[in-house]
C-alpha cells in the first residue's frame, strides 16, 4: 500500500508539473502580448519596446521564460540570456517562481501580487465548496438510500423524475430563480455577500451561506444518490446479503452491517467527482450569488485581461483539484481493503 | 442496417415458423414508438428545431419583431399583457421586504389585471405584444429566444459529433492496445483533464480566442470526450475475451475489421446514448459560458447570454432570466427523455 501512495503522489506531482506548462501556455497563446498597450502610445520608440521587454524579460526564449515563472530567476546565472533587466540590477526583484508562492504582480489590482489577491479569497471559495459538498453528502445519502430501498415504487420514482428535472437546467439558473423569488420578492434570503456589512456575526453567515451551498450541492445530491442506489441494488442481490437474512439477522443490521459497508466504497471515489464538479463550478454559483471567491476573481480578471491573475487562478484551482483527488485515492486505499493497487487494467 | 436482421436471443426461441421477422431496426422503432414519453419528448424537440428552423418567419409573421431591432423607448418593459399587473407585483414584493410582511391580497388584482391584459395582447395587431417583455435595448426577448435556438442547437450537435467522434476513437485505440504505451497515454490525457477544474481553462480560453459558434463546440466538445472513451475502453475489455472475437481472430481477420464489424456494433448503442446525452450537456455548458460574457457575444441571440444581459438587473426584469431558462429546460428535457427512451430501445437483451 505504501507503495502504491508513493507511485500516486509521484502521478500527481507530474500531473501537477504539466498544469503548470498548461498554466504557463495560456499567457503565450494571449493576443498580443503584455506589451500591447505601448502599440496605442504615439510617442512610444522601438528603443522603449526594447527596454521594457529587457525589463521584464519577455526579450528571453520561451523556455528559460517558463524556468523563471515557475522555479525562480534568483538562483539562474547572472546574464542577458537566463535574468530580466530589472532581476539583474536588483535582486529583490527577481521572480521566485510559483514554486515558492510568487505568482507575479497583477495587472488591473495596481500591482498586488497575485498570491495576496487570492489568499484574501480561498477561504470564500473553500466554505462554499466544502458546506456544498457536506450538505450533498448530508441529502444524497438517505436519498440514495431510499431509492434503492423502494426500487420500483413511488419514493424511488418521485426521486428519478425530480433528478432529470433538476439535471435538465443549468444549476446556477434554479440559484438565479431561487436567488430572485427568495432574496428579492419574498426578502428570505440576502442577495449576495458573504456576509451583512458591518454586522457580521456567524449567524449572518450562515444566513447568507445557505442558499448559495443548498443550490451549488444540486450537482452533488444527485451525483451521490445515483451512486448509491446503484451500488446498493448491486450489493442487496449479493449472496452475503441473503445469508445475513436467512441466519436471522433483522433487515435494519443486515442493512447497516453489510448492504451500507459495501455500498460505501464506490461513494467515497465519486467524492473526488464532485468536489471537482463544486470547486469548477464554483465560477458561476460566485457570480450568480456576488460570492466574494477565487470564480469572482477570475472572472474580474479575465474581462480586465489581467494574465498572471488569470495564470495563478488557473494552476492553483488545478492543484486543489490534483490534490483533492489524491486525498480521496488515498482514503480510498485506506479504507476499502479489497482495492487493487494495480490499476493498469480495468 | 435494414436489410440485415440481426440474430436476437428471443429469435431463437421465437414461436414456431410463422414468427414475423423483424429487423433490429424495426424493433427500435416499435418499441419507441409504444413508448408514449418518448413519442411525446420527441414531439418536443421537434417543435423546438422547428422554431428554431422558422425562427424569421416567426419573428415576422406571429410576433412581429426583429431578434436584433432596438428600441431605446422600450427598454427594460415587462410582457405587454402584463402592464399593468407588474406595478401592482412590485408593490407586493415591497410588502414583502418591508416588516409587515407580504400583502397576499395584492395577488386578486394581479389575475385580473393579466387576465385582461391576456385578452388585450391575443387581439392585438403584429408587433404590438411583447409576450416575454423586452431586454436592456429593448428588444423583444421571446422573439431572440426563438432565433437564440438556432445557436445552441447548432453548438450542440457540433459539440455531440467532435466528442463523440473523439471519444470513440480514443477509447477504441486505448481499448485495443490496452496495457500498451498507447494506452498509457491516452490514459495520462483522460487523467490529467479528469483533475483540473475544466469550467477554468474553457472560460479563458474562450476569452482568449473569441470563438464563434463553431469554434466554442470545438472547444466544449475537446474537452469532453473522456467519459465516452472510458466507456468504449471498458466495454471493449468486457467483449475482446468473447468467443466471437477470438473466433475471427483465430480465422484471421485482420484487427481493423474485428473493430469495425464486431466491436463497433456492440457499443454503438451506448455511442448513441452519450452523444444524445452530449448535446443537451453541451446547451447547458454553452449557457453557462455566454452568462459569464465569454462564450457567444452580443447581438447574437443565445440562451446563455440573453441570460446575461439580467446581470444586475434580474430582480426587475426577472422575464430576461425565465425566458431562455424555459427554452434551456424543455430543449434538454426532450432530449434527455429521447436518451433514456434510446438507452431501453437500442438494448436488445430488454424486450417487452
Amino acid at each position: 500500500m505504501t507503495r502504491y501512495i508513493i507511485r500516486r503522489s509521484l502521478q500527481s506531482l507530474a500531473l501537477m508539473w504539466i498544469s503548470t506548462l498548461i498554466g504557463f501556455s495560456i499567457y503565450q497563446m494571449a493576443p498580443g502580448g503584455p506589451l500591447q498597450f505601448l502599440d496605442d502610445d504615439p510617442r512610444r520608440t522601438q528603443a522603449d519596446v526594447e527596454r521594457l521587454e529587457r525589463t521584464y524579460g519577455i526579450d528571453r526564449t520561451i523556455a528559460v521564460q517558463y524556468v523563471a515563472w515557475a522555479f525562480g530567476e534568483d538562483w539562474l546565472p547572472q546574464t542577458d540570456f537566463w535574468r530580466s533587466g530589472r532581476c539583474l540590477s536588483n535582486a529583490d526583484a527577481c521572480a521566485r517562481g510559483i514554486i515558492r508562492l510568487d505568482f507575479g504582480r497583477s495587472f488591473s489590482f495596481k500591482g498586488t501580487p497575485v498570491i495576496k489577491l487570492i489568499a484574501e479569497r480561498i477561504p470564500a471559495t473553500f466554505t462554499l465548496a466544502f458546506s456544498s459538498l457536506l450538505i450533498s453528502v448530508v441529502i444524497g445519502f438517505p436519498l440514495g438510500i431510499i431509492a434503492a430501498l423502494n426500487r420500483g415504487r413511488w419514493p424511488d420514482n418521485v426521486i428519478r423524475v425530480s433528478t432529470v428535472l433538476l439535471n435538465t437546467v443549468p444549476e446556477w439558473w434554479i440559484g438565479l430563480l431561487l436567488l430572485i423569488i427568495l432574496g428579492g420578492y419574498l426578502g428570505l434570503t440576502p442577495l449576495g455577500g458573504m456576509c451583512k456589512i458591518g454586522d457580521c456575526t456567524w449567524q449572518s453567515r450562515l444566513h447568507h451561506l445557505l442558499l448559495p451551498a443548498t443550490v451549488s450541492a444540486i450537482g452533488g445530491w444527485i451525483g451521490f444518490s445515483r451512486i448509491l442506489r446503484f451500488e446498493m441494488l448491486e450489493v442487496l442481490n449479493m449472496d452475503y446479503v441473503r445469508t445475513a437474512r436467512a441466519k436471522g439477522l433483522s433487515r435494519r443490521a443486515v442493512l447497516w452491517r453489510h448492504v451500507l459497508r459495501n455500498a460505501m466504497m464506490p461513494f467515497v471515489t465519486g467524492l473526488s467527482g464532485i468536489f471537482l464538479m463544486i470547486l469548477s463550478g464554483s465560477v458561476l454559483f460566485e457570480m450568480v450569488f456576488s460570492w466574494p471567491g477565487m470564480g469572482r476573481l477570475a472572472i474580474n480578471a479575465i474581462n480586465a485581461r489581467d494574465y498572471p491573475v488569470m495564470m495563478a487562478l488557473f494552476v492553483i484551482s488545478s492543484f486543489l483539484g490534483i490534490l483533492g483527488v489524491l486525498m480521496v485515492d488515498i482514503l480510498y486505499s485506506v479504507v476499502d481493503p479489497r482495492v487493487r493497487y494495480d490499476r493498469t487494467v480495468g | 442496417m435494414a436489410t440485415r436482421s440481426l440474430d436476437m436471443p428471443s429469435r431463437v426461441e421465437a414461436d414456431g415458423p410463422q414468427a414475423k421477422q423483424q429487423t433490429y431496426a424495426g424493433a427500435v422503432f416499435t418499441k419507441i414508438y409504444r413508448d408514449k414519453i418518448t413519442v411525446f419528448a420527441l414531439l418536443l424537440l421537434a417543435f423546438v428545431i422547428g422554431i428554431s428552423a422558422g425562427a424569421s418567419w416567426i419573428g415576422d409573421n406571429v410576433l412581429g419583431f426583429s431578434p436584433t431591432k432596438t428600441n431605446l423607448r422600450m427598454r427594460s418593459k415587462p410582457p405587454t399583457w402584463a402592464n399593468e399587473a407588474w406595478p401592482i407585483f412590485q408593490e407586493f414584493t415591497r410588502t414583502c421586504n418591508s416588516d409587515a410582511g407580504c400583502d397576499w391580497s395584492k395577488w386578486g388584482a394581479i389575475f385580473s389585471a393579466s387576465r385582461t391584459g391576456l385578452r388585450d395582447c391575443f387581439g392585438s395587431g403584429l408587433g404590438d405584444c411583447h409576450w416575454m417583455g423586452t431586454d436592456d435595448a429593448g428588444r423583444d426577448v421571446l422573439t431572440r429566444a426563438v432565433y437564440g435556438g438556432r445557436i445552441s442547437l447548432r453548438i450542440g450537435l457540433w459539440v455531440a459529433a467532435i466528442s463523440m467522434t473523439l471519444g470513440v476513437a480514443m477509447g477504441l485505440i486505448s481499448g485495443y492496445y490496452a496495457t500498451t504505451w498507447i494506452d498509457d497515454i491516452i490514459n495520462a490525457i483522460i487523467m490529467t483533464l479528469g483533475s483540473i477544474p475544466l469550467l477554468f481553462l474553457l472560460i479563458i480560453l474562450s476569452r482568449i480566442f473569441q470563438p464563434g459558434p463553431e469554434g466554442l463546440a470545438l472547444l466544449i466538445g475537446i474537452f469532453g470526450w473522456m467519459g465516452l472513451s472510458r466507456l468504449v475502453r471498458g466495454q471493449i475489455f468486457s467483449i475482446r475475451e468473447r468467443e466471437y472475437i477470438i473466433a475471427s481472430q483465430a480465422i484471421g481477420a485482420p484487427p481493423l475489421r474485428i473493430l469495425a464489424r464486431h466491436v463497433l456494433p456492440n457499443v454503438s448503442s451506448i455511442i448513441i446514448v452519450s452523444a444524445i446525452f452530449g448535446v443537451a450537456g453541451a446547451i447547458i455548458a454553452e449557457a453557462g459560458l455566454s452568462y459569464l460574457g465569454v462564450g457567444i457575444g452580443p447581438p447574437l441571440p443565445s440562451w446563455g447570454n440573453m441570460m446575461q444581459g439580467s446581470l444586475g438587473n434580474f430582480q426587475n426584469a426577472p422575464w430576461l432570466v425565465i425566458t431562455p431558462g424555459l427554452f434551456i429546460f424543455m430543449t434538454t428535457l426532450a432530449i434527455y427523455l429521447i436518451g433514456d427512451g434510446l438507452r431501453d430501445a437500442l438494448d436488445p437483451w430488454i424486450r417487452q
